[in-house]
């Protein structure tokens, strides 16, 4: 399954690139303000990290004594476990989130106050509290039901639900507006074209209001596939070039179907995972024992962490590729140049990593190493 | 707090009530203004000989007796034209005791510390002794159902009693004894808020509503909430309350939607056969039941994380609903009507259960545990919601009971023995 992922990708198998000199394309000043305002934001991670992995051992160890808390069933009693145990996390991890908006803030990428960025904090931690009751709903029940072999129609559920998710969200979508500049529409229809899809709606999304920083991305699948552009990219410093070089990358998703290859490449690392998961609680009871979710929460917060190079090696990839034929499309590196350029100042974003960073958290090629594929393309190219 | 028995009421007076209390709400207003300024030498007196001198005092203690006097004349909980000087002897009535010693901490902040008490007394709307005869904190809703709900709330408690008795009265020529029971316990609540307000003691009031045991009768009742809760609550639980009662939103708002054809198909089989069917009605007095468990939990009147099946006794704050038995039909057709007065009532009880939730939020997270007298007035509140929508959903045709009592008498004669809790709200 993996081979079928894997096997075609547009960006030539022979393509190398040559390492750019960030502080000549970006400017050396910006650099370094840059790599400042980063340094800070991977140690913040750092430390949020230990500080949920400790908590969450201690929750383990713990946590099953708030059964008494309980007067539900199992699964009842379960997700309450599960809930407390993400309540504790957003408690543990509030300091080092707070510390990150502080440093937005100070560095101008956002001007939301502390007290909404608390409330909308705490209303995702709701959102995040609904989605462990659905996964535990499913996971104790199917534990109750078949146990121990609960894991293999487990994961066949949740990567049905993840696949309904990608293909319903574009639906329950009601705060973005239809694209109105004409160039860009036109420009969006000659990609598709060219790209062997049609029909897909470009969606604007109004966030100038909260941030300055850049963004656009692709969603859904078959008949709900959309792209959305923050309205922040339709403004200086983005060219109408660049413009179109993001719009024809988002196209790229679609065109290549990222998204349900994303489904695929989840299912893979779900197999295993759920597998490990029945494993792990097996000395609490399985899975169908509420005193085994403080350690599940453990387990799956530690795959995560365990699983991530492996999750932005695929991703990074994907996104390379949807560089790709942006380029084969549009025709215009140094358009993408510029997006890129456009990208590190109004996102602050280190334009060169160090290696860890970008394979804990690098979802996305660097930003020099982008740099380098459109001039590679050029180099190919001839233009 | 002391009242009589009479329910009898001149339709006359009760018609022109208000403008009959005219003459009485203007003495009242100089009368208070008198009161607080001796209360504030009063309260010099706390701070400097740690007790309050017994003439000052009575002045303070007649003003707070009198204004519970023309509170539950205008709310119609008693019926005799009150004199206007608080002399003892009005059917409704509060006994006061003499002057005690007061901590002097508590009296230099005692203006803050009474905030809590204050909105409480508001809520209930029984604030006579202090000036607020109910809030005026409601909102104005965008709908109908929110117009209703915001002027039931707004009025507090004893106001939307009140109201209800007016109507009652010049019917029937009587007051309900219920709703006459609720209305003199908000009024005796504002008084102890008047009164430790006003310094006349130290004591907290008290929001137990087992202090309405005395003088209020619970009748038997198909529909009664039983409590066995402990008071103990983990700071954590507390603190996510909300969040952590959103898989139950969730379930409740399904449940709601089965509970709602389930009542249509109830009220046509009760409307030709005169019997809501067992299956019927064991369905929606699971829902009722469970809507009162999850509420309870969201409003930190109970406990723990509650089930999701509604399965009687599997709750700290449980309704005991008795099996279905033959109705009127006359009722039953017209039962949607029927159930406005009880849901105006309901809805001023739910804005006195926010506060609860407010208030006992708070305390609960300071102190590890609820108070017994606010988790208690919780209980009633959620007792006479439960009452309602057993009524609206015809699991009986016994009317919802206003007394704020959580018992009949004869299950509280020994529980009154024992002393009132003394951090109870």
């Amino acid at each position: 399954m993996s081979a079928i992922l894997l096997h075609p990708t547009a960006v030539p198998n022979d393509l190398s690139l040559t390492a750019v000199d960030a502080d000549e394309i970006f400017g050396a000043e910006l650099v370094a303000k840059a790599e400042r305002y980063e340094r800070f934001l991977y140690f913040d991670w750092a430390l949020a990290q230990i500080a949920l992995l400790a908590t969450l051992v201690l929750y383990a160890r713990r946590g099953a004594a708030f059964a008494r808390e309980s007067a539900a069933g199992p699964i009842g009693t379960g997700m309450l476990l599960g809930m407390l145990g993400l309540a504790i996390v957003w408690l543990v991890q509030l300091p080092f989130r707070l510390a990150a908006h502080w440093w937005d803030r100070r560095y101008g990428l956002t001007d939301l106050d502390y007290l909404t960025w608390v409330y909308d904090d705490w209303a995702l931690l709701g959102a995040a509290f609904l989605s462990i009751c659905i996964a535990l709903l499913i996971v104790m029940g199917l534990a109750r039901w078949l146990g121990e072999r609960w894991w293999l129609p487990g994961v066949a559920v949740f990567v049905g639900i993840a696949a309904l998710f990608t293909f319903v969200a574009p639906y329950l979508d009601f705060t973005t507006k239809r694209l109105a500049d004409e160039t860009l529409v036109a420009a969006a229809e000659r990609y598709e074209q060219e790209l062997g899809i049609s029909d897909i709606p470009i969606r604007v999304e109004v966030v100038s209001e909260d941030t300055d920083q850049a963004n656009a991305y692709a969603y859904g699948f078959g008949p709900s596939r959309r792209v959305v552009l923050w309205d922040t990219i339709l403004e200086d410093p983005f060219s109408s070039g660049g413009q179109k070089v993001v719009l024809a990358h988002e196209l790229a998703h679609h065109s290549e179907e990222h998204l349900p290859k994303g489904i695929g490449w989840f299912a893979l690392f779900a197999v295993p995972g759920a597998w490990i998961l029945m494993r792990a609680t097996r000395g609490r009871g399985g899975m169908g024992a509420p005193q085994a979710v403080p350690v599940a929460l453990l387990v799956v917060a530690a795959m995560q962490l365990a699983a991530a190079p492996a999750g932005n090696w695929v991703s990074r990839r994907m996104e390379a590729e949807a560089d790709w034929k942006a380029l084969q499309v549009t025709e215009d590196p140094s358009a993408l140049e510029d997006v890129m350029v456009g990208l590190a100042e109004t996102s602050l974003g280190d334009p060169d990593p160090p290696g860890w960073i970008q394979l804990l958290l690098g979802t996305h090629p660097s930003l020099a190493d982008r740099v380098a594929m459109a001039r590679a393309w050029k180099a190919q190219n001839g233009r | 707090m002391v009242r009589g028995e009479n329910l009898q009421r001149s339709r006359l007076t009760v018609f022109f009530r208000l403008f009959l209390a005219i003459p009485h709400l203007v003495w009242l207003a100089l009368w208070g203004f008198a009161a607080f300024v001796v209360s504030f030498i009063l309260w010099l007196a706390v701070l400097i000989e740690g007790k309050a001198p017994e003439i000052l005092h009575d002045f303070v203690g007649g003003y707070v007796r009198y204004g519970t006097h023309v509170g539950a004349y205008v709310f119609l909980a008693a019926n005799p034209y009150p004199g206007f000087r608080g002399k003892p002897g009005y059917p409704v009535d509060l006994e006061i005791d003499p002057p005690e010693r007061q901590s002097r901490w508590t009296g230099f902040f005692r203006l803050f510390l009474a905030l809590p008490a204050m909105l409480l007394a508001t809520a209930l709307g029984g604030g006579f002794s202090y000036g607020s005869p109910g809030g005026s904190w409601g909102s104005a809703g965008g709908d109908e159902y929110g117009a209703w709900w915001a002027a039931s709330v707004a009025g507090g408690g004893a106001t939307a009693a009140a109201l209800l008795c007016w109507f009652y009265a010049l019917a029937r020529g009587r007051a309900p004894s219920g709703l006459r029971d609720l209305i003199a316990y908000a009024l005796g609540y504002g008084a102890q808020t008047g009164g430790y307000l006003l310094l006349l003691t130290g004591r907290y009031p008290s929001s137990d509503p087992a202090l309405a045991e005395p003088y209020a009768e619970l009748p038997e009742h198909p529909v009664r909430i039983v409590v066995t809760d402990e008071l103990e609550r983990s700071r954590l639980t507390v603190l996510f309350r909300l969040l952590l009662a959103i898989p139950h939103f969730v379930w409740l708002a399904l449940w709601s939607v089965a509970a709602f054809f389930a009542a249509i198909a109830a009220w046509f089989v009760a409307l030709v056969t005169g019997l809501v069917p067992l299956s019927l009605h064991r369905f929606l007095a699971a829902y009722v039941r469970y809507a009162t468990h999850v509420i309870a939990y969201v409003y930190a009147v109970g406990r723990k994380f509650p089930g999701f099946t509604g399965r009687a006794g599997s709750y700290g704050i449980d309704v005991e609903i008795d099996p279905p038995i033959r109705q009127s039909r006359w009722a039953t057709l017209f039962r949607l009507f029927l159930a406005i007065p009880a849901f105006v009532v309901s809805g001023a009880l739910d804005g006195v259960l926010l506060v609860v939730a407010f208030l006992g939020w708070w305390y609960a997270l300071v102190r590890g545990r609820m108070p017994e007298g606010l988790r208690n007035l919780g209980a009633f509140g959620l007792r006479y919601t439960a009452q309602t929508y057993a009524y609206l959903f015809l699991l009986t045709d016994r009317y919802p009971h206003g007394a704020p009592v959580l018992e009949g008498r004869h299950e509280v004669e020994e529980r009154l023995l024992a002393p009132v809790p003394r951090d109870a709200f």
